[in-house]
């Protein structure tokens, strides 16, 4: 609990001791709910991701290769954080790592305040289905139409079949596709494609989401495209988003910037 | 996931490869298919000489021959080491026995046949005809001519094949006819050949049906005194033994009987005793066949494996993205098996389909006789009509059969590919 409250604080208590780092917001307590006088703020911890210390460690072969060497790290609910640095700095590991996608070697990675190097691979699942994940490759099943891969991600979350086509066709209009939707990926062109995989990473209304070089692989126009509906989802919806570049000018858009090299941050700027 | 969806997301992935898919199931088609045919049809001339044989056996006979040291079973043909000969005139020890009817020697030997211009190679049985008609009063009967009871010593009684070997009414000859049965003696030095020219006295009407000892479609039937003469032998090969009832109690005491008058040196075995062995037989038969048609399944299911992990390696990525968004591995482990349970099941049912068809045409070759067994055989045995059984438990077998093979061979590349890293799997090309 944060120094100098005392009284009713309340915390979602999901990151313990650390509410103190300063990600946590304080809200009035407004007249009519509160209990007693000494009742004036509510505490609410916001931290969805927090690394400390965090390593990564993998072989390439038989070298062993420290992609991750020491990474401290908080998001806060509801932030745009873009993770720039060249290739082989880290980016993507610590990306994968936060969407439950690898286990850590050393260090702590808290996400929503459960450590996830103690987690089996069953409770990893459970985290993965709370990450929507965006990759550069846009990684859409070809045999299933654009609905069916974005209905496809509900399916494994055990939803219900009716549930699941009105809301994979609800998201495909958000992303702009509604016209397109019965169409499979070879059908659609590379923004597209894109645009399910956002829709696919949103079917589970994800506490976050995660996207690896989502515009690497199309062209400046449909990225921007692209950029923008991620920025409208992050600034209306609150989805807290964590984006991978090597693109300074795609940086630029998001809220807050870190700068990866060999495995360590090594600037942040506030945008 | 539900199981329904795992099921859909299954059937998806084979409908994309159907050629390879298809051909995979071939295997298990063959597989089940062989196992269903060889299966329905042995079943099938199980029942069939089952039911032969219980018309031409009856129950309450005995067959006695020489060489009782074996088994029941090894009596069949005679001739035991030590020796022992059994003779026409033993028949009087049997009669004497408590609970014995009637009792019947039989000399057989083969011969070769003229009648109609044609020659044959035939059985020729000698027998008392008073006494085979006592045994076998429904079917040594006379359709033809007659079947003199006093043993005249001239007198010659066909089989209907021997006169008729299509069955079909175009007699080679009738009642009265002259016939001769040429026979040659191996034993005497050097060979000599003894013939017997003769009237046909008498045609069985069909039998159908054949039975060790009984009347056949196919035999000739001299008296026993004529076959003496003929064969100049006093031994005999079988005694044939009609008991008062068909009582187990009764069969057991007669038999028992039977081997202690002649010291142990001869064998008795009873009608049930012998539709027994070809039970017994028969399981063996099946098994046998089964095994070998299991063999192909197996190979189907090794096709399987190999199908499974080349799936694998370009499913990879996918399965990737499973993980990816959230696919427990046990669901990825499921989504693999129910590729092989689908796949199994298509190709058992398909296959039990398709081996029922077999078995049925096996069956229809069967009954067109001469033009597949050639007539020289099927005029040596007996007429045969397999009707091919598929029993539910051949029928579930050999799908749950399909459905395992198909599974445990699964198994490993199921294994595998639930086990893949996401992070390795979304990486690898």
């Amino acid at each position: 609990m944060g120094a100098g409250w005392n009284g009713f604080l309340v915390c979602c208590g999901i990151c313990g001791d650390s509410c103190n780092d300063g990600h946590c917001a304080l809200l009035e307590i407004p007249e009519q709910v509160k209990k007693s006088d000494a009742e004036t703020k509510l505490v609410i911890c916001l931290a969805m991701v927090e690394a400390v210390n965090l390593k990564k460690t993998y072989l390439l072969g038989k070298v062993p290769v420290n992609a991750i060497r020491g990474v401290n790290l908080n998001v806060a609910s509801g932030d745009f954080l873009a993770i720039l640095g060249p290739s082989g700095s880290g980016k993507s590991t610590l990306l994968n790592l936060i969407g439950a996608l690898d286990k850590p070697t050393e260090g702590k990675l808290l996400i929503e305040g459960v450590d996830i190097s103690t987690l089996n691979d069953n409770q990893l699942t459970d985290i993965r289905r709370r990450v929507g994940f965006v990759f550069q490759f846009f990684n859409l099943i070809p045999r299933f139409t654009a609905r069916e891969n974005v209905e496809l991600s509900m399916s494994i979350a055990d939803h219900d079949k009716t549930e699941r086509r009105k809301r994979a066709e609800d998201l495909l209009e958000t992303v702009g596709l509604k016209d397109r939707m019965n169409h499979k990926p070879a059908e659609l062109s590379g923004g597209e494609q894109q645009r399910v995989a956002i829709a696919r990473a949103l079917a589970n209304n994800p506490r976050f989401l995660l996207m690896d070089e989502p515009t690497g692989n199309i062209d400046s126009k449909t990225a921007n495209e692209i950029m923008s509906l991620v920025r409208g989802l992050n600034q209306e919806k609150g989805v807290t988003t964590i984006m991978v570049t090597h693109d300074q000018r795609l940086a630029a858009q998001s809220r807050r910037t870190i700068l990866m090299l060999d495995g360590l941050i090594v600037q942040e700027t506030v945008n | 996931m539900k199981t329904r969806d795992i099921l859909a997301y299954s059937f998806s992935a084979i409908k994309l490869r159907k050629l390879r898919a298809g051909l995979t199931t071939l295997g298990v088609v063959i597989g089940i298919a062989a196992i269903v045919a060889l299966l329905s049809i042995s079943q099938g001339l199980q029942s069939t000489i089952t039911a032969q044989l219980e018309r031409g056996l009856a129950t309450d006979t005995l067959l006695v021959t020489a060489g009782g040291g074996g088994g029941a079973g090894m009596g069949f043909g005679g001739g035991g080491d030590s020796g022992f000969k059994l003779f026409v005139s033993d028949v009087q020890t049997i009669k004497g026995i408590q609970n014995v009817e009637v009792a019947a020697a039989i000399i057989q030997r083969v011969g070769n046949l003229t009648v109609g211009g044609r020659s044959e190679i035939s059985t020729i049985v000698g027998v008392d005809f008073a006494e085979y008609q006592d045994i076998y009063g429904e079917t040594f009967v006379a359709d033809r001519g007659t079947i003199p009871l006093d043993s005249r010593n001239d007198s010659v009684v066909l089989g209907r094949r021997v006169i008729d070997p299509r069955l079909n009414g175009t007699m080679l000859a009738d009642a009265n006819d002259p016939i001769s049965i040429v026979w040659i003696n191996a034993t005497s030095r050097p060979p000599t050949a003894v013939t017997l020219p003769t009237n046909i006295t008498g045609i069985l009407k069909q039998i159908g049906s054949f039975g060790i000892g009984g009347p056949s479609d196919s035999g000739v039937y001299i008296p026993i005194a004529q076959a003496q003469a003929l064969f100049a032998t006093n031994e005999c090969d079988l005694i044939i033994v009609k008991l008062r009832s068909s009582d187990q109690a009764v069969i057991d005491d007669v038999t028992n009987a039977i081997k202690s008058a002649f010291n142990g040196e001869v064998s008795a075995i009873s009608a049930t005793a012998v539709l027994n062995i070809i039970s017994n037989v028969f399981s063996i038969i099946e098994l046998f066949l089964g095994g070998i048609a299991a063999i192909s399944l197996v190979v189907a299911g090794v096709g399987i494996m190999n199908i499974m992990i080349v799936s694998l390696m370009e499913r990879t990525r996918e399965i990737g993205i499973l993980k990816a968004l959230g696919t427990k591995s046990r669901t990825v482990l499921l989504i693999f098996l129910c590729e092989a349970v689908i796949i199994g099941f298509m190709g058992g049912a398909i296959g039990v389909g398709l081996g029922w068809v077999l078995a049925n045409v096996v069956a229809l070759v069967f009954r067109g006789g001469g033009g597949f067994m050639g007539n020289q055989a099927a005029r040596g045995t007996f007429e045969m009509t397999i009707t091919p059984v598929l029993t539910p438990t051949v029928f579930l077998g050999a799908l749950a059969f399909g459905v395992g093979v198909s599974v445990i061979f699964a198994i490993y590349p199921a294994w595998r590919a639930s086990k893949l890293k996401p992070v390795d799997a979304l990486r690898y090309e």
